[in-house]
C-alpha cells in the first residue's frame, strides 16, 4: 500500500517530462517547496489535517495488524489476558494442517479462474459496449447490476436456486433435461466451479466498468488514424486500443486478485459455517473464522490472520514490483482524466 | 471554539458513563441491586418467560431491578466474550457448559453458585442435571430444562409406509428406512449444513459403542484412542452407506425455513429427524399453520448389539443459566427462584420442552415429551452433547469429520484423525 502512495510522488518531478499532455505541473511543485522548506504554520497545518485520519489508520489498521501478530503467539480461548504463550507453534499447526493448505489451494484456482473467466468476458462485453450502438445505457446497467447488490442477497438467492431440489435443477427436469442434473453446491467436484460460475457473474460488471472507462481514454485520432491506413476492426482492437488499455487491466487484475484471496463472504453465505471445506469452496478467510473464532480458538485464528495478511501482502509487493511498475505512473496518476 | 466545545461534551459523556458503570459495580453492596439478565429468544413466548420471571422476582425482592436483554443466538457467544474481556459481564446468562464454561471458569469469570444452591432446590433439581453444570463438584450454573436426544417421527408417514412400532434395534431401524424407502418418502431429515445435527449421529454411535469411562477419558485427554472411536465411525458409515438421508442434505440447514430439516419434517417432506428435545418447538414454528406437528412421535437412539455402552444410556444437553463472578448475591436468589415449580412449569409452557424440575415434569401432556421425560430419568447414563463436552475447537472439528464423511470425502479414521489433529490448535 505504501508503495503504491510512494512510487507517484517519488516520480512526480519527471512525470512532466515523460507525459507530453502535462505542462502544468511546475507551478505547484514550486509552491510546494517553498511552503515546506518556509513556515511552521504549513507544518502544524499538516500535523492538525492529516492528524486525525492518521490516528484512526494506526488505531484501526497498523494496531490490530500489531495485535493480531502478538496474540498469534500464543495459546488463546479469548477469555482474559492471553497467558500460554506457545511461540510459533500455531504457525506450524497452520502449515502442517492439510485443511488449511487446501484452502489455499482453493484460493489460488480462484484467483487464476477469476482472471482467465472474467477478464476476457469483460473485455469483450467492454469493447461491445464503446461501440455506438442501441440500449447501450441499459445493457450496461444489466451488466453493472450483479456487482451493486449486496453479497448476502447474491448468496442466498444463488444458494436456494442451486440446491438439489431448487429451481435450476426443477427447470432442467422441467424441461426434459434431468440428466444434466447435479448437486451444484454440494458435490465437491462441481461445487468450486459453481462459486466460479457465481462469482464472475457478479463481479465481471465491475470490470467491464473499468474497461469502458480505460476505453474512453484512449485517443479516437488513433484508430481513426489506423483505419484510413486500412486497419480492420479486430487489428485495430489488438494492435492498438488492446495495449493501450494494458495499465486498465493490469490494475484491475491487481484488484481482481487481491479480493480472490480474501473472498469470505459469497462462500460463508452458501455453504455455512461448517461444510465449505467438505464442498472443496473453503477459503483462507472461511478458514480462519472456523478455526478461530467459531473454535474459540483465537489465539489460533490471529495467527491465520497473520498468514492471510502475509501471502496478500507478499502477492500485492510482488504484483506491484513486477507487473505494475512500468505503468503505475501512467494507470494510478494518468486515468482519472 | 466549536472544536473544544466539542471536545468538553464528549469529555463529559466519557466521565458520565465512567461514573455510570461504577454506579452498576457498586450496586451488589447496598440492600438493593440491579442485574443485567441475557437470554437467546428475540420474540415470542420465550421471551415473555424471562420478562415475567423478572418482574415477580423483582416484586418478590423490593429494591432488586432486573434487566432482560435479548441476544441473538448465533451473536451470543462473541457478545458475551467481549463483554466479559471488558469488565462488562451481564449478572445473569446463558450458559452453554462444556468446554466453554471451562474456558469461563479459568478465567474467573463464572461464580461458584454450590453453596447458593437451596435445598428446596436440590429437592426438585436432580443431582444429575446439576452435576451437568458442574466442574470438579463444583455447581456453575442452574438447570432449567433437559434436552436429549432422540429420534423425532411423523405417525403418518410411518404409518403410510406400513411400519408398525417404533424400532428400538438398529436393524429395525434400517428395515423401516427400507420400507419408507419403497413408498417414496425420504427417510431421515438431516441438516448437514449446520454440521452438528450430522454429528449428532456419531455421538449417538460412540454412546453405544464406548463405555462411559471411555468418553469420560476423551473429555480429559482430548484424544480419541479408544477404538470405540473408530468403531462408531464405522457404524456410521455403514448407516449412511444405505442412503437413509434426504436428497442434497449436505446443503441443508437444521432449522431454517422450509428446506431445513426441521421444516422437512414438520411439511411431512421426511419421516424422521435425530435432534433434542428442542425440536417440537421449532418443528412447529415450521408447519403451514405454525402449530405444533398433531402426529409427531418420538423414540430413543436405537440400540446396537456389541457396543460397550450401557444399554439405554441417553445423550442430551442441560440448559442453564450462570452467574457472572461480579454479580450480587441476588443472582443466586434469581437462580433458586427460577428452578421453582411454579416458574418451571411456566418455562415448559413456554418452550415446549422438558423441564429440569421433576415436580414440574408432572405438569407435561404432549405424549412425544412424556416419552423424552420418561426416557431421561430412566437413562443408566446421560452424556452432554461431545461437541459441548470437548470443548467448541475439538467439537467443531469432530462434526466437520462426520460431514466429511457423510459426503463420502473422509472415513472413520479420518473423523478420529481430525479430531486428535484439533486439539493442537487451541
Amino acid at each position: 500500500m505504501t508503495v503504491r502512495e510512494q512510487l507517484p510522488t517519488g516520480q512526480r518531478s519527471s512525470g512532466p517530462r515523460s507525459t507530453t499532455e502535462g505542462g502544468v505541473p511546475t507551478p505547484p511543485s514550486a509552491a510546494r517547496r517553498r511552503r515546506t522548506t518556509g513556515s511552521w504554520r504549513s507544518r502544524l497545518e499538516i500535523a492538525v489535517l492529516t492528524g486525525p485520519a492518521l490516528a484512526v489508520f494506526l488505531l484501526f489498521v497498523i494496531f490490530p495488524v500489531v495485535a493480531a501478530a502478538y496474540y498469534g503467539f500464543f495459546r488463546w480461548a479469548g477469555y482474559g489476558v492471553p497467558t500460554q504463550f506457545v511461540g510459533l507453534q500455531n504457525y506450524v499447526t497452520i502449515l502442517q494442517d492439510p485443511t488449511f493448505l487446501a484452502a489455499l489451494g482453493h484460493n489460488g484456482v480462484i484467483v487464476v479462474l477469476s482472471l482467465v473467466l472474467q477478464g476476457p468476458i469483460a473485455i469483450l462485453l467492454a469493447l461491445l459496449l464503446n461501440r455506438k450502438m442501441r440500449g447501450q445505457t441499459l445493457i450496461r446497467v444489466l451488466i453493472f447490476i450483479p456487482y451493486v447488490i449486496s453479497e448476502v442477497v447474491v448468496g442466498t438467492g444463488w444458494s436456494l436456486i442451486l440446491q438439489t431440489t431448487g429451481a435450476l435443477n426443477s427447470a432442467l427436469q422441467a424441461v426434459g433435461l434431468g440428466a444434466l442434473k447435479v448437486d451444484w453446491l454440494a458435490n465437491p467436484d462441481v461445487a468450486i466451479w459453481t462459486l466460479m460460475g457465481i462469482i464472475t457473474w457478479k463481479y465481471v460488471g465491475f470490470a467491464v466498468i473499468l474497461f469502458l472507462a480505460g476505453l474512453q481514454g484512449i485517443p479516437e485520432e488513433l484508430t481513426e488514424a489506423a483505419s484510413i491506413d486500412g486497419a480492420s476492426f479486430w487489428q485495430i482492437q489488438r494492435r492498438i486500443t488492446l495495449p493501450l488499455l494494458g495499465p486498465t487491466i493490469r490494475i484491475w487484475a491487481f484488484l481482481s486478485v487481491i479480493g480472490a484471496l480474501q473472498l469470505f463472504d459469497l462462500v460463508y453465505i452458501i455453504w455455512g459455517q461448517y461444510v465449505a471445506s467438505t464442498a472443496g469452496t473453503s477459503t483462507m478467510a472461511t478458514y480462519m473464522v472456523v478455526n478461530g473464532r467459531n473454535a474459540g480458538s483465537y489465539g489460533y485464528g490471529n495467527a491465520v490472520a497473520v498468514v492471510l495478511f502475509l501471502v496478500s501482502l507478499i502477492v500485492a509487493l510482488l504484483y506491484q514490483r513486477v507487473v505494475l511498475r512500468r505503468d503505475t505512473e501512467g494507470a494510478l496518476t494518468g486515468k482519472g482524466r | 471554539m466549536r472544536p473544544s466545545r466539542l471536545i468538553a461534551a464528549s469529555a463529559v459523556l466519557l466521565a458520565s458513563a465512567a461514573a455510570l458503570t461504577g454506579c452498576s459495580g457498586s450496586g451488589g453492596s447496598s440492600d438493593g441491586a440491579s442485574m443485567t439478565l441475557w437470554q437467546n429468544s428475540t420474540t415470542g413466548p420465550g421471551l415473555q418467560f424471562w420478562k415475567d420471571a423478572a418482574k415477580s422476582f423483582e416484586k418478590a425482592n423490593p429494591g432488586v431491578t432486573i434487566d432482560v436483554q435479548t441476544v441473538q443466538n448465533e451473536d451470543f457467544d462473541g457478545k458475551l466474550q467481549t463483554a466479559m474481556n471488558s469488565g462488562d459481564a451481564p449478572d445473569i446468562f446463558l450458559q452453554r457448559g462444556g468446554g466453554k464454561l471451562q474456558a469461563m471458569v479459568e478465567a474467573g469469570q463464572v461464580k461458584d453458585i454450590t453453596d447458593g444452591v437451596t435445598a428446596a432446590t436440590k429437592k426438585v433439581v436432580p443431582a444429575a442435571s446439576l452435576g451437568a453444570e458442574s466442574l470438579d463438584g463444583k455447581v456453575y450454573a442452574m438447570p432449567l430444562s433437559v434436552l436429549p436426544s432422540g429420534i423425532w417421527y411423523s405417525k403418518d408417514l410411518f404409518e403410510e409406509a406400513g411400519i408398525e412400532g417404533t424400532p428400538t434395534t438398529l436393524d429395525e431401524l434400517n428395515a423401516d428406512i427400507a420400507k419408507l424407502k419403497a413408498k417414496d418418502i425420504a427417510p431421515v431429515a438431516l441438516g448437514a449444513k449446520d454440521a452438528w445435527p450430522a454429528a449428532h449421529w456419531y455421538y449417538n454411535f460412540a454412546l453405544r459403542e464406548c463405555a462411559p469411562a471411555a468418553l469420560e477419558k476423551a473429555a480429559k485427554s482430548k484424544s480419541f484412542d479408544d477404538p470405540c472411536w473408530l468403531k462408531a465411525g464405522q457404524d456410521l458409515q455403514a448407516f449412511s452407506d444405505t442412503k437413509p438421508f434426504n436428497q442434497g442434505f449436505l446443503t441443508t440447514a437444521a432449522q431454517q425455513g422450509a428446506g431445513s430439516s426441521a421444516g422437512l419434517v414438520a411439511n411431512h417432506k421426511a419421516a424422521m429427524e435425530l435432534m433434542g428435545a428442542w425440536d417440537p418447538g421449532v418443528i412447529a414454528s415450521l408447519t403451514k399453520d405454525e402449530k405444533p406437528l398433531p402426529d409427531l412421535g418420538w423414540f430413543p437412539f436405537p440400540e446396537i448389539t456389541g457396543g460397550a455402552g450401557k444399554p439405554g444410556s441417553i445423550l442430551g444437553g442441560v440448559d442453564g443459566y450462570s452467574c457472572s463472578q461480579a454479580a450480587p448475591p441476588q443472582c443466586v436468589d434469581f437462580l433458586n427462584y427460577i428452578a421453582t415449580t411454579k416458574e418451571q412449569t411456566a418455562y415448559y409452557k413456554a418452550y415446549n420442552s422438558p423441564p429440569v424440575n421433576t415436580e414440574a415434569q408432572t405438569a407435561v401432556t404432549e405424549p412425544y415429551l412424556k416419552d423424552v421425560v420418561a426416557t431421561y430419568n430412566k437413562a443408566p447414563f446421560v452424556s452432554q452433547w461431545l461437541d459441548t463436552v470437548y470443548g467448541q475447537n475439538v467439537g467443531n472439528a469432530l462434526n466437520v469429520g462426520v460431514v466429511n464423511l457423510l459426503a463420502g470425502k473422509s472415513d472413520a479414521a479420518g473423523i478420529v484423525k481430525t479430531t486428535n489433529d484439533a486439539a493442537k490448535k487451541g
